[in-house]
């Protein structure tokens, strides 16, 4: 039985590796040319972003719309460390990656650090006040960053080193959906849907609402501030422009069309939306009329996104069977 | 002593007296009654008791220990748990899924475990699935095992909600409405079931009830509230035929 189970995760990581092959395989034939494998690696990033904005809004019920400030967060520390320490040494990988690893790690920490000061106060209140606070959390990260000359302003962050291939990617979107599926499929994550069906009722059966709530928007927040990393160290230019609330509106829009309470919806809706406008390229300007067309449609037909409640059968985690139950 | 022991409670929302003066003492194995007309201040004294207001005046004495000022999900670890007058079932959740968020602040794991799959994991997630699959089945509810607890019927929610409450371990159970919105019979199946969940559970029941034959079939102790004061207390057959009682509900006679 703990075979079969630990054997689930393996179908999970099967599943990533099998698209992993497909894509590089693609790659070495020439069919995918250097810009669809960057389209690719955007979206294994832009998965774990709209997972772990998942986690706050879709699976506890709370409503965090400026993700993309903690995004920034990471994104400019780790790129601080990288481009200080290894400004002459990047040739070498064995010296390069444990930096670049320890980088995106100080990142996501530093993001999560933001997370709690943000929702430590906000999220004590029921209701509306997170909306408010991570909005204005989000615009004013990206404001000290603008006014901050050492992460340079204005002008953006440059000649960072190129860490993050498509390898890089595959390996953060796999460990990062295991995480926190493990945590989804746990007394924790149980929890955290308890406190979305009705916080009133969670209270009254034990649960420290406000503790796991925070605890679930900190680690969102630090997985966030880990894709800023590797979103960085693939651009190689970060601008405080590329952390807006536009961007982060970007994510809401991932979540909430795959399927906000679903982990396959999070990785469904980014695959998507980040893919479409470049298969529509031909459609030239039209394709800024279908796009937000599908979306209308989509939340018309599917308002719970296109997966609903619904997982991929690699992600789920069986139920035992029970002994004498008749179902 | 009692088990527990509320003194001189009151509670003001602005310029309105809720509850004015409440007393009671629970002594352990009882099945109490607290009814009232609507706006009485029944659902407030629950409210306080379980934390969800904190009284403006008076002590909430619990197992010797004072819990006025507690949060709610500390009042529920300490012992005191509750079902609500409109069913509040976690609906997006499966039935046995229900039972075990209840029994998570006594879960063995914690957040590390969680994310990497522990063995500690497994081992807390097998137990706490034999232990609810064990509680499903004392309430007829383990062929619903999986599936999500709002899709059950309206007489097994109740259940369901019931046996929630029951997986944080209480000592004192209180029940809001629990027959609310049941036909005779199902209140009569109710009924026995209360006597058998104190009985099997070890609990002290407080309840708030408006069917009368409920209340009167049910507990031993009655208290009678209206305006947010006490107007009566004693057995069923004493409230049932005092004046005061009759006229709270009835209005004051030609």
């Amino acid at each position: 039985m703990t075979f079969l189970r630990r054997h689930r995760t393996l179908a999970t990581i099967t599943a990533f590796v099998l698209v992993y092959a497909v894509i590089k395989t693609l790659n070495l034939t020439g069919t995918l040319n250097a810009y669809y494998i960057q389209l690719i690696m955007l979206v294994g990033i832009n998965v774990v972003m709209t997972l772990s904005l998942g986690m706050v809004n879709g699976f506890t019920g709370q409503f965090s719309i400026g993700h993309a400030g903690f995004m920034a967060v990471g994104a400019y520390t780790s790129a601080m460390i990288t481009t200080v320490w290894l400004h002459t040494s990047t040739a070498n990988p064995w010296v390069g990656y444990p930096v670049f690893i320890v980088a995106i790690l100080a990142g996501g920490l530093m993001a999560a650090g933001a997370g709690y000061l943000v929702g430590a106060p906000s999220l004590r209140l029921k209701g509306d006040y997170l909306a408010i606070v991570t909005l204005s959390a989000n615009e004013l990260i990206r404001t000290v960053i603008r006014i901050t000359d050492v992460l340079g302003g204005p002008r953006g962050l440059g000649g960072i080193p190129k860490f993050t291939t498509l390898e890089v990617v595959f390996v953060f979107a796999i460990v990062s959906v295991v995480l926190m599926r493990n945590y989804l499929f746990s007394s924790h994550g149980r929890s955290m849907k308890a406190i979305r069906d009705s916080e009133i009722a969670a209270e009254a059966t034990g649960i420290n609402t406000t503790k796991q709530k925070v605890f679930v928007f900190v680690f969102s927040a630090f997985f966030a501030g880990v894709s800023g990393g590797v979103f960085a160290h693939l651009l190689q230019f970060i601008h405080p422009d590329n952390f807006s609330f536009v961007k982060s509106l970007e994510y809401l829009i991932y979540l909430y069309v795959g399927g906000a309470t679903s982990i396959s919806g999070a990785i469904v809706g980014p695959a998507i939306f980040t893919l479409l406008p470049e298969l529509m390229r031909s459609l030239q300007s039209w394709r800024m009329v279908i796009y937000p067309l599908i979306l209308i449609l989509t939340m018309i037909f599917r308002t719970e996104g296109i997966m609903g409640l619904k997982e991929f059968n690699f992600i789920l985690i069986p139920q035992r069977q029970r002994k004498g139950v008749s179902a | 002593m009692a088990l527990l022991d509320i003194q001189h409670l009151t509670q003001f929302f602005g310029g309105l007296r809720a509850v004015s003066d409440f007393n009671i003492q629970l002594e352990h194995g009882e099945i109490v009654g607290l009814i009232g007309p609507n706006g009485a201040g029944k659902t407030t004294v629950f409210n306080l008791i379980t934390g969800v207001y904190t009284p403006t005046k008076g002590t909430i004495v619990f197992d010797g220990q004072n819990i006025v000022g507690k949060k709610t999900y500390q009042i529920t670890q300490a012992g005191i748990a509750r079902t609500f007058q409109n069913i509040r079932l976690f609906s997006k959740s499966s039935v046995i899924d229900n039972i075990k968020i209840a029994y998570h602040f006594r879960m063995s794991y914690g957040n590390t475990d969680a994310f990497l799959h522990t063995r500690k994991y497994w081992q807390g997630e097998q137990l706490v699935d034999d232990y609810a699959i064990d509680l499903l089945r004392l309430f007829h509810l383990e062929g619903h095992a999986d599936d999500l607890s709002g899709s059950l019927p309206y007489g097994a929610q109740r259940r369901l909600e019931i046996a929630r409450a029951l997986a944080t371990k209480p000592k004192v159970l209180i029940l809001d409405e629990p027959a609310a919105g049941m036909n005779p019979a199902e209140a009569d199946e109710l009924m026995e079931m209360i006597h058998w969940l104190r009985d099997k559970f070890d609990l002290t029941i407080l309840l708030i009830e408006h069917q009368m034959r409920v209340v009167m079939g049910v507990c031993e102790r009655i208290k009678v509230m209206d305006f947010g004061e006490t107007i009566c207390e004693g057995v069923p057959e004493y409230i049932r035929n005092d004046p005061r009682v009759i006229e709270a509900y009835l209005g004051k006679g030609a």
